[in-house]
C-alpha cells in the first residue's frame, strides 16, 4: 500500500470519531501550547537581555575588579592597607572588607597585550547641580559617558565622544532646572559643585563646575547602566573625582575599571590574563550568559509542565488508539483478508497516532501564538518595555514543537498499532 | 487450476484436538464455478480460509497456477491474495462510514494499483453491479442488496482470478439474493473467473458447475454437472 493511501485512509478514520479524535488532541495541544509559549517567552527574553546587554556593554569592554577575598573566611587579622573607611563611601559603604583597584593596578592592566585603554570607574560623588536663577538639586551619580552604551534621547544626541565641557542630563533634571521642555536645555549650561574632602573643616574648599548641556536622555527599557545618571566625558570625570578626593586616603584606588581591548576576539584571553594577575573581569558575553541562564532556567521550568502534559497524552492516545482497533476489528480483518500487509496495518495506526499528534500540536501552537500576539501589547504596557517583544515566535520552533509532537504521538500509537498488525483476519471476521 | 491435496486443518490440542477438514482433495480447473457444499459447522469456511492462502492447515498443499500457496511466506501469501483473490462474506464487511467508491477502492490500494488507473476500475466495477449512481453515497446509506453488490464490485474491482463468496445471499431475501447470484455467475461466465461459493443452500449449489459435498470435514461427494469441465478434470489429473 502505498504511503500516500494510508495516510489518507489514516485521515478518513479520525474524521469518522470526530469527537474523540478532538479530545485527545485537545490533551496534546495543552502541552503544546505551554511548550510553544514558553519556547516563546525563552526565546523573547533571551532577545531582550541581549538587547540590554549591548545597550549598556560593549564587546570589546571588560569590566574588571580586583579579586575579593573569600568570603566565610572567618574574621581577618587588622593590617593597614592605606585605605581608610572613606573609600567605602565611593560605591558600598556597608562592606568594609573590599578589595579596591589601585594606580598600580590600572597601569599593569594598561601594560598587557591587546588593552587599548583602562578608565577607572571615577563616578565622583558631587554634592549637587543647579543653573543660572535655579534651586539646587542633589545629585545621585555622576558617570562616565561611552560612546558604545546606546542611550535614548529625548532632546539633542552625541555623535561619537562627550566633550570635557559638556553633560547629559536625565529628562527629570533637565525639568527641575527649569527647562519647559528637553529641547530648551540643548547648549545652556549647568553647574555643578564640588567639595574638595581633604580641605580642613575649618577651611572648606569647594568648586563651580561648569557644563554645557549636549543631550537629554530619556528613560529606556534597554539602558539602565547608566539610567538617572548624569554623564560627563572620562577626562571631566576625573578631573572632577581628584578635585574631590586628592590627598585623601581613598585617593587612587577604584572599585571597578573598563578595560578596552582592541578586538572583541581578544576578550577573553585578556580575561584570562586578568584572572592571573588577581583581577576579576566580566565581558559582555559573561553577563549575557548569566542573565541567560536564569533565563533557560525558568524556561526550562515552564517546558517541564509542558513535557508533563505531553505524557498524561500519551496514555490518552495509547487508549484511544486500543479502542481504535477494538472497534475496527472487523475492518482491519477485512483489509488483513485482502491482501494488506501486516506492516501497513501497523502504519495505517500509526499514522492515525501522528495525525492527532499533528493536530493537538497544530492546535496548541496555533492557540499559543494568537495568545502570544494578544498578550505582547497587554505585556508591554504592564511593565512598562517599549519596542520589546516578550514572546517571539520562531517559525522553526513551532514546527519542531509539532514534529515532536507528532512523533511521540507515533511512538505512543506502536502498541495499539502493533496489536492492529497481529490480527487474525479470521478472527476479526468471523460473524457467529 | 487450483488442486486440494490432503489436506488436514485440526483446531485445540490433544485431547480437545478436533478435525475441522480431514484429508480433504480435490480439483478444480480455471473458470469453473464451484459449490462448496454442507451443513453449519461441516468445514466449508475452513476450506475457504485454507485455499485462499487466510489459513495454514498442518497438513496437506493447495497448488494454484503450479504453487504451493501453503508454503509461501506471509508477505507473499498477501501478495498472491491481494493481486489474484476477490472474496464477499456473508455479512457484507462493507465500511458504513465510507463512500461507496473508498470501499471498492481499497483491494486497489492494498494491491499498489497507481492512482491513474483506479479511476476507471471502480467505474467499470460499479457498473458490473448496477451501482454507478451510488458511487459517493456513504456505505451505510445502501440497502442489504445494495451492500452486497458493493462487496461483490469490491470482489472483482482488481480482476482477481478467484472469488470466493461464502454464504454470499445468506444475509438477503430471495429477490436481491436472486440479483446478485446472477451477478457472480454472469461475471463468472464472461470473464472466465474461478468462482467459488461456500453454501448450505443446495438451490445455489445447484446452479454450478461443481458441487463439493462435505461432511464432518471430509469431502462426502464431488458432482461435475458440466460435461466439458469434467473432461477438461479428468484431462489434468490423468
Ligand atoms: N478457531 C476455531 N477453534 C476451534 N474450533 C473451530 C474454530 N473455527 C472453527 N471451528 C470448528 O470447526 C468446524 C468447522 O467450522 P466452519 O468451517 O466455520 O464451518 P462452516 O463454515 O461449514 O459452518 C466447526 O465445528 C467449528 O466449531
Ligand atoms: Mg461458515
Amino acid at each position: 500500500m502505498r504511503l500516500t493511501d494510508t495516510i489518507k485512509r489514516a485521515g478518513r478514520s479520525l474524521r469518522n470519531a470526530k469527537a474523540r479524535t478532538l479530545l485527545t488532541s485537545l490533551a496534546i495541544g495543552v502541552g503544546a501550547f505551554t511548550i510553544t509559549l514558553s519556547l516563546a517567552a525563552g526565546q523573547g527574553g533571551r532577545a531582550y537581555t541581549d538587547e540590554i546587554v549591548t545597550a549598556n556593554t560593549s564587546v570589546n569592554e571588560l569590566l574588571v575588579t580586583k579579586k575579593q577575598p573569600e568570603a566565610n573566611s572567618g574574621p581577618k587579622k587588622y593590617e593597614d592597607t592605606g585605605v581608610s573607611a572613606m573609600a567605602g563611601s565611593m560605591s558600598n559603604p556597608g562592606a568594609a572588607d573590599i578589595a579596591y583597584l589601585t594606580q598600580d593596578d590600572i597601569k599593569a592592566m594598561e601594560k598587557l597585550n591587546n588593552v587599548t585603554s583602562v578608565s577607572p570607574n571615577y563616578s565622583p560623588s558631587v554634592r549637587y547641580i543647579t543653573r543660572e536663577g535655579q534651586d539646587r538639586y542633589v545629585v545621585e551619580s555622576v558617570s562616565t559617558f561611552s560612546p558604545s552604551v546606546t542611550l535614548k534621547y529625548a532632546a539633542g544626541s552625541v555623535d561619537g565622544n562627550l566633550a570635557n565641557d559638556e553633560i547629559i542630563l536625565t529628562e527629570e533634571y533637565a525639568k527641575v532646572l527649569g527647562f519647559s521642555n528637553p529641547s530648551d536645555a540643548i547648549g545652556k549650561t549647568v553647574e555643578i559643585r564640588a567639595d574638595k574632602l581633604s580641605a580642613p573643616v575649618s577651611a572648606p574648599e569647594n568648586k563651580l563646575f561648569p557644563f554645557k548641556v549636549k543631550a537629554v536622555s530619556s528613560k529606556s527599557g534597554f539602558a539602565f547602566r547608566a539610567q538617572g545618571s548624569l554623564l560627563v566625558s572620562n577626562d571631566a570625570a576625573r578631573e572632577l573625582y581628584e578635585y574631590i578626593n586628592k590627598d585623601t586616603r581613598a585617593y587612587g584606588n577604584f572599585l571597578l575599571a573598563s578595560v578596552q581591548v582592541n578586538d572583541e576576539k581578544n576578550a577573553t584571553s585578556v580575561k584570562d590574563e586578568l584572572s592571573t594577575k588577581g583581577f576579576e573581569a566580566q565581558t559582555a558575553e559573561d553577563v549575557l550568559g548569566a542573565i541567560n541562564t536564569f533565563i533557560n532556567v525558568l524556561q526550562g521550568i515552564l517546558i517541564g509542565f509542558g513535557a508533563l502534559a505531553v505524557l498524561t497524552s500519551i496514555f490518552g492516545i495509547i487508549n484511544t488508539q486500543y479502542i481504535s482497533v477494538l472497534e475496527r476489528t472487523q475492518q482491519i480483518g477485512l483489509m488483513k483478508a485482502l491482501g494488506m500487509r501486516r506492516r501497513d496495518v501497523g502504519r495505517l495506526f500509526k499514522f492515525e497516532a501522528a495525525w492527532i499528534g499533528f493536530l493537538g500540536g497544530a492546535i496548541g501552537s496555533g492557540m499559543a501564538v494568537i495568545a502570544g500576539l494578544i498578550a505582547n501589547p497587554l505585556i508591554n504596557s504592564a511593565l512598562k518595555l517599549e519596542d520589546v517583544t516578550l514572546l517571539q515566535f520562531n517559525p522553526i520552533a513551532v514546527a519542531s514543537v509539532i514534529i515532536g509532537l507528532m512523533i511521540i504521538a507515533i511512538a505512543a500509537g506502536i502498541l495499539p498499532a502493533r496489536k492492529a498488525a497481529k490480527l487474525d483476519p479470521i478472527e476479526a471476521l468471523r460473524t457467529e | 487450476m487450483i488442486e486440494v491435496k490432503n489436506v488436514t486443518k485440526t483446531y485445540g490440542k490433544k485431547q480437545n484436538a478436533f478435525i475441522a477438514l480431514d484429508n480433504v482433495s480435490f480439483t478444480i480447473p480455471d473458470g469453473a464455478s464451484v459449490a462448496i457444499l454442507g451443513k453449519s459447522g461441516s468445514g466449508k469456511s475452513t476450506l475457504m480460509h485454507a485455499m485462499s492462502g487466510l489459513d495454514r492447515p498442518e497438513k496437506g498443499e493447495v497448488v494454484i497456477d503450479g504453487e504451493d500457496i501453503l508454503k509461501l511466506k506471509t508477505k507473499q501469501v498477501d501478495k498472491f491474495r491481494a493481486s489474484k483473490i476477490g472474496f464477499i462474506f456473508q455479512s457484507f464487511f462493507v465500511q458504513a462510514n465510507e463512500t461507496v467508491s473508498d470501499n471498492v477502492s481499497l483491494p486497489l490500494e492494498i494491491a499498489d494499483i497507481p492512482r491513474g488507473e483506479r479511476k476507471k476500475k471502480i467505474q467499470a466495477a460499479l457498473e458490473g453491479v448496477d451501482l454507478s449512481e451510488k458511487i459517493g453515497s456513504k456505505a451505510k446509506n445502501l440497502s442489504g442488496g445494495q451492500k452486497q453488490r458493493l462487496a461483490v464490485a469490491r470482489a472483482i474491482v482488481n480482476s482477481p482470478q478467484i472469488i470466493f463468496a461464502d454464504e454470499p445471499t445468506g444475509n438477503l431475501d430471495s429477490v436481491t439474493g436472486d440479483k446478485v447470484e446472477k451477478m457472480l455467475f454472469g461475471y463468472n461466465k464472461k470473464n472466465g473467473v474461478t468462482l467459488i461459493i461456500v453454501t448450505h443452500d443446495p438451490e445455489l449449489a445447484a446452479k454450478c458447475d461443481i458441487q463439493i459435498n462435505i461432511k464432518d470435514g471430509k469431502v462426502e461427494s464431488i458432482r461435475d454437472t458440466k460435461p466439458a469441465t469434467k473432461q477438461h478434470t479428468r484431462k489434468v489429473v490423468s
